[in-house]
């Protein structure tokens, strides 16, 4: 049988490896719009795990400053610059 | 090969956390408690943070974050936000010279995305304000403050600006002058709450310290703790509504910039100073 603390500590595991793979998946992403979006999937599982945590006022500000403000920051500067990244291969 | 090597790597990182989850879980760093201060601290911030019976030492308020925020280190929170002024206006002398200015001759609702798109986002942007007002407003006894509304309410003009186009934004009265007024207004505000109880004192003839909210031994003086029997943690409403109006208006002023099409501004981005 799982006990409940097993359970929580089992999502929040489950989270952070989320967030992990979407980090890695991001710096490695040639396509930085691509990139943005795993960075938005990496800030969606941190939101869980700060809401896991019992740290709301953190939820609070992270959740718009994650997934709003600083993709759409990012958006406006691959605007205006270029959508791939160069590299001396491919 | 490349690839690979990239799923080998990932592989790598995910084998090692876990393990490192498992070392931790199973005791690794020991089950210790924090160091006895630490824990004296956090019992002393929860005891008097809301306590009616000990009138000298609590902030009246019953949200603990906003009260160790903006009371027990407010001065930390204060220059927090007098940074965050400066980056802004930073950006803005990066930017300077640029007038966004909507063309007489422009036809605004063709511009934007799809009539449905608008629609939803026009409600979705009274939810936004809703919302952030809310945890503005509630930050003194509910987890939010002015920050975080700040920041929350900062997503309605940048979705107005997405959907609608930069033009119907200015012209509907999101201006870099008007928000640099409303940022400026709220840092005014923060300065004078900081001092209100002091001057206060000198008025009433007593002992008042700076950034002072509730009455203390030495100083018998303090903003009101509640408002019609809610507990409004006397300076920390007022900060909390100053700080959403600097935060709000501050991201606005840096989305209005990022957002102004650069073949309009070239000219001023690439120009030096002038010499004559």
């Amino acid at each position: 049988m799982i006990s409940p603390e097993t359970l929580v500590f089992g999502v929040l595991a489950a989270l952070g490896l989320i967030s992990m793979v979407a980090t890695f998946m991001a710096v490695m992403e040639r396509d930085l719009l691509k990139a943005v979006l795993f960075s938005a999937v990496q800030s969606t599982a941190y939101a869980f795990m700060f809401y896991i945590l019992m740290a709301p006022d953190i939820l609070l500000v992270y959740v718009p400053v994650a997934v709003g403000l600083y993709p759409a920051v990012i958006l406006f500067l691959i605007k205006k610059t270029e959508r791939f990244e160069g590299g001396e291969e491919e | 090969m490349r690839r690979a090597y990239k799923y080998a790597v990932l592989a790598a990182m995910i084998v090692s956390t876990l393990a490192l989850a498992l070392a931790v879980s199973a005791g690794g760093l020991g089950y210790a408690l924090p160091f006895p201060a630490v824990r004296n601290l956090a019992y002393w911030y929860l005891k008097t943070t809301y306590n009616p019976f000990m009138p000298k030492f609590t902030v009246s308020a019953p949200e603990a974050v906003t009260a160790i925020v903006w009371d027990y280190r407010g001065l930390d929170t204060l220059f927090e936000t007098s940074v965050f002024f400066l980056a802004i206006i930073a950006s803005m002398a990066l930017m300077r010279g640029i007038d966004i200015r909507v063309p007489e001759s422009m036809n605004l609702s063709k511009y934007g995305m799809s009539a449905i798109v608008k629609t939803v986002t026009k409600i979705t942007v009274a939810i936004i304000l809703a919302a952030s007002a809310s945890i503005a407003l509630h930050g003194q006894l509910t987890p939010g403050g002015g920050f975080q509304g700040g920041a929350t309410a900062a997503v309605a003009p940048l979705v107005i600006i997405v959907i609608f186009s930069l033009y119907f934004a200015v012209g509907s009265g999101i201006r870099k002058k008007s928000m640099l007024t409303l940022r400026t207004l709220g840092l005014l505000g923060i300065g004078v709450t900081s001092f209100a109880v002091i001057v206060a004192g000198l008025i009433l003839g007593k002992a008042a310290y700076v950034f002072q909210n509730q009455p203390k031994e030495a100083a018998p003086i303090g903003l009101p703790s509640h408002i019609l029997g809610v507990p409004m943690g006397g300076t920390l409403l007022l900060f909390n509504i100053f700080e959403f109006l600097a935060v709000a208006a501050g991201f606005t002023i840096v989305f209005l910039l990022l957002s102004v099409p650069e073949e309009s501004v070239r000219k001023v981005l690439e120009g030096g100073e002038e010499h004559d």
